[in-house]
């Protein structure tokens, strides 16, 4: 029934979505299995080759292991940040509008942009992130320039800038909870932290669990961060995997090598998101 | 939960976090002001106390200053940009979210919730692993560092996002509206624009802000896909991060391309209550 | 104005929703459709609007196939269970929508829409939007818009069902009138309600699991309903019905419940039958039948009692608010000059209705055998 009109609908979209999205990952595809490169471009045949020599590239794994590391790191610490935050400015009334604008806004912000911002503030001798830790009297930390603390510069970046959005998804989902099950707790006589573990954290966990997938999803991409904050280092130290292939690719112009390590990287991803989406959602319909 | 520990407790972190969130914009603000003195002797804040203000970095990056970097024409790129492929992202998604939400799709074992999903899973590509096909692409077209090129990139990239707004919002207008028209009178197509576009204006605002958001702040594609013809801002910003560039100008430049966003972030507030973003996340 | 259905099959993910129906409407106006829920009253509605596509078979309205006539062809208005308005519109546009999608000049419109408007009693909210009106009036404007088209086919599903009871009394009697306002127009009403059917009093269509087990006057189906399952569907509560067996001058219903066969009857051939009887004819005596009370239910201002004699159950109906213990005993008797008897198929045998004689039953039978 209505085909005529069913087509009309999806296949423009569709299509130009296909277009754009599907050619260009075959073409991908098929020059990973070729040695094109700044010496002989072009696409010849050289079967497996790059794909074994990134099984034994160590940079390549020790990325991926970062950018786990870094992702779900980030994306936990802005869970419960975010939640928190959620939590407490739940039951106010006024002040919400100007708070949820306030918190807002560095979800909205370019990253790479702030980063160029953080990286002036995490300035070692020019910056006031160490004239703070002066005056709490840490002293000063090398926030750019060790391994440790370049990663932990990341990290602070990353929940800067998205915690804002799962304190505001968290936030409309405490706002759309239906009130009977708080009143039952109540006279019950549970306290607060009980209420929260057995009746607010169980009813927040579909979103919950929809609001990590989609953080997760954005922050395994993530490189704007780290091309401008640390370049990917001090050495490697902050590279990620999205950074290293640019690197071999787009600097290096190793493009068959490059091509091997973005679809080894993507099916990657698609893999691992797609079983904690299921592992997720699973402990959701469980509970 | 009202003793009086805790609501100090709470008083104490919430304006721990607004400050933490304020902070990098404020330290742009009056970095923006400096001079060489204020930058150098270490870390100033206050204006007058702590340093002499002066424009010097507006006035650099709006293109009349001594070292003539200007933000404007970049800015100009973003905005045609990001409002080009918005716009078109969100014409071409509504149409497929309409689809999906109304009509009975199926290719062999496909259904409506596989097409629904190939388009919001387009969200997990890395940009990377399409920026080498797309630089190719583009060259072959001779659309390389040019405005439409770039729009048409960024269509893959926020037409998942109207896709994935836009059918949560269509599935909760009641399919009986779109019956009652059509036995008015109206086929599918008038159905959709003249009865369920007029009844979608919170979800498009949602979704419009959402591709304008991501659209404005891409750097990577925009980075490897232009060079001198067409800038856009962040790139352009990034570009000029070098020690070469005084902070000042930096930061000045910065909160130009920052501005608009805010701006974004009170529209986008008010209409979130309305778009009913938890629903969708489900 | 007719309709002619053949062998239409409507199956959706594996369950059939309308079976090998056909049916030839008689050239009346008004029809309602009777069933239980899941009946397939609202598929067969939603296929003469073509909102349901046709698994297999033809549907002609006039002579002209519909079964590819897509909804916005056909000149069909529908009124839906849930107040289906336009939200951005205000009731005035509302109302008026078709008539605009179809060209008319405004003039034209604005008398359409204010003559409706006053038969429906809704001329004061025409400016206003739909939101702001009570579920009573939503449903008007709605109907005020179904009205208002030059259709040749109303279709209304349910129309009063989230209604309050008094808002439906109302209705109903404004409905005797607008459905005989003389337009060249089918009606056609869908209910659960055997009663609103008689009400409403038009050409009733029986459906039931998908199927159209009768059709006639609501008063003929109740009357002399053609099997079984109509006997059950068109009476709230259902009749009872009980296999008998005639020996001699007694019908055996069980071991303890031998009945003698009342004088109408004395000529049924002895045999198999099952037999049916109203809640309202089974009455509470003293002395009678004496059975066990398994359930009663308040309904208003009468009370449905489910009762049991031996292993035969029974719904009953009474006057008033009668309190019975879950277990009590119950004495009740039997009005049998209200006794329907169906044969094994089903059919219907006799019916206790005016002009019904055994002996031409009996003949029939025969010629049947």
């Amino acid at each position: 029934m209505f085909t005529k009109y069913k087509l009309l609908f999806l296949l423009p979209g569709l299509l130009v979505l296909m277009a754009i999205i599907l050619f260009p990952l075959g073409f991908t595809i098929r020059v990973s299995f070729s040695s094109w490169d700044v010496i002989q471009p072009g696409l010849d045949w050289i079967g497996g080759s790059n794909y074994a020599r990134m099984i034994a590239d160590s940079r390549f794994w020790e990325a991926l292991q970062r950018l786990s590391f870094i992702s779900v790191g980030s994306v936990l610490a802005q869970y419960v940040l975010g939640f928190s935050l959620a939590l407490m400015v739940w039951n106010q009334v006024r002040m919400k509008r100007f708070i949820r604008v306030l918190f807002l806004i560095p979800m909205m912000t370019t990253p790479v942009i702030m980063s160029v911002i953080w990286r002036t503030v995490f300035h070692e001798s020019l910056g006031p992130a160490n004239d703070l830790m002066n005056l709490i009297g840490i002293g000063p930390v090398p926030w750019l320039s060790t391994e440790t603390m370049a990663v932990v510069s990341v990290l602070i970046v990353e929940i800067w800038q998205w915690t804002p959005f799962m304190f505001l998804l968290l936030l409309a989902g405490l706002l759309s909870l239906p009130k009977e099950p708080f009143l039952a707790a109540a006279i019950d006589g549970a306290g607060p932290i009980r209420t929260f573990f057995n009746v607010t954290f169980p009813m927040m966990s579909a979103i919950s669990v929809g609001a990590i997938i989609i953080r997760l999803i954005e922050a395994s991409k993530i490189m704007d961060t780290v091309y401008v904050l640390t370049s990917g280092g001090p050495g490697s130290a902050t590279e990620t995997s999205s950074y290293y292939i640019y690197i071999r690719g787009l600097r290096d112009f190793q493009i068959g090598y490059s091509a091997a390590l973005s679809i080894t990287y993507l099916v990657i991803m698609i893999i691992a998101l797609t079983v904690i989406a299921k592992v997720l959602s699973r402990l959701v319909t469980e509970k | 939960m009202n003793s009086s520990g805790y609501k100090i407790f709470k008083f104490v972190f919430l304006a721990f976090w607004a400050s933490f969130v304020v902070a990098p914009f404020l330290w742009a603000l009056t970095t923006s002001f400096k001079t060489i003195n204020g930058v150098t002797s270490g870390a100033t804040y206050i204006p007058w106390v702590d340093y002499e203000p002066s424009l010097d970095g507006w006035r650099n990056v709006l293109g009349s200053g001594s070292q003539g970097i200007n933000v404007v024409e970049p800015f100009i790129s973003s905005v045609y940009v990001t409002i080009g492929a918005s716009a078109l992202s969100l014409v071409l998604g509504t149409f497929v979210a309409y689809g999906l939400s109304r009509f009975k799709y199926r290719a062999g074992f496909i259904r409506n919730g596989d097409i629904t999903f190939f388009f919001i899973s387009q969200r997990i590509m890395p940009p990377v692993v399409l920026s080498i096909p797309f630089f190719l692409m583009l060259q072959q077209l001779g659309l390389l560092d040019s405005i439409f090129g770039l729009i048409l990139v960024y269509i893959a990239l926020l037409m998942p996002i109207a896709v994935w707004v836009m059918v949560d919002f269509f599935n909760n207008i009641p399919k009986e509206i779109d019956e009652m028209a059509m036995l008015d009178g109206c086929s599918p197509l008038q159905t959709f624009l003249r009865v369920i576009l007029p009844n979608a204006k919170p979800g498009l605002v949602v979704a419009g802000l959402f591709c304008v958001i991501f659209g404005w702040n891409d750097f990577f594609f925009a980075f490897t896909l232009t060079f001198t013809e067409t800038q856009l801002l962040p790139v352009a910003i990034v570009s000029l991060n070098s020690s070469a560039t005084p902070w000042w100008s930096l930061s000045a430049s910065a909160l130009i391309s920052i501005a608009p966003l805010i701006f974004v972030a009170v529209l986008v507030e008010k209409y979130l209550d309305r778009g009913n973003l938890a629903g969708a996340v489900k | 104005m007719s309709i002619v259905a053949e062998n239409i099959n409507l199956t959706v993910d594996g369950e059939a929703y309308l079976r090998n129906v056909s049916f030839e409407l008689p050239n009346e106006d008004f029809f309602i459709i009777v069933g239980r829920t899941k009946a397939g009253k609202t598929t067969l509605l939603r296929l003469l609007a073509g909102l349901e596509e046709i698994d297999s078979g033809r549907l002609t309205l006039d002579g002209n196939d519909l079964t590819k006539m897509p909804p916005w062809e056909r000149k069909v208005g529908m009124v839906y269970q849930q107040f289906i308005n336009y939200p951005h519109l205000n009731n005035f546009e509302n109302i008026a929508f078709p008539l605009r999608r179809a060209g008319l000049p405004e003039d034209k419109i604005a008398e359409a829409v204010n003559k409706v408007a006053s038969v429906l009693g809704v001329e004061e909210f025409l400016e206003k939007l739909p939101s702001e009106l009570s579920g009573g009036q939503q449903q008007r404007i709605a109907l005020a818009r179904a009205l208002v088209k030059d259709s040749k086919l109303l279709i209304l599903d349910e129309p009063l069902v989230n209604l309050d009871y008094k808002l439906r009394e109302q209705l109903r009697e404004e409905f005797k009138n607008i459905f005989n306002d003389q337009r060249e127009r089918l009606v056609i009403y869908s209910t659960t309600e055997p009663a609103e059917a008689m009400e409403l009093n038009g050409t009733v269509i029986v459906m039931h699991e998908g199927e159209i087990i009768q059709i006639g006057a609501a008063e003929e189906v109740y009357n002399r309903p053609a099997n079984t399952r109509v006997a059950e569907v068109f009476n709230d509560p259902p009749m009872n019905l009980v296999r008998g067996v005639v020996e001699g001058n007694r019908i055996h219903f069980n071991q303890d419940v031998i009945m003698a066969l009342p004088d109408h009857l004395q000529t049924l051939a002895a045999g198999r039958y099952t037999f049916g009887i109203r809640a309202a004819d089974i009455n509470l005596q003293p002395n009678a039948y004496a059975s066990e009370v398994q359930l009663g239910e308040i309904n208003g201002s009468e009370t449905i009692l489910h009762i049991k004699l031996g292993d035969i159950s029974l719904v009953t109906e009474q006057e008033g608010v009668h309190q019975y213990d879950l277990g009590a005993s119950a004495s009740v008797d039997f009005d049998l000059d209200q006794l329907y008897i169906f044969d094994n198929n089903g059919d219907l045998l006799f019916s206790p209705a005016a002009n019904s004689s055994v002996e031409k039953a009996m003949q029939d039978q025969e010629k049947d055998n």
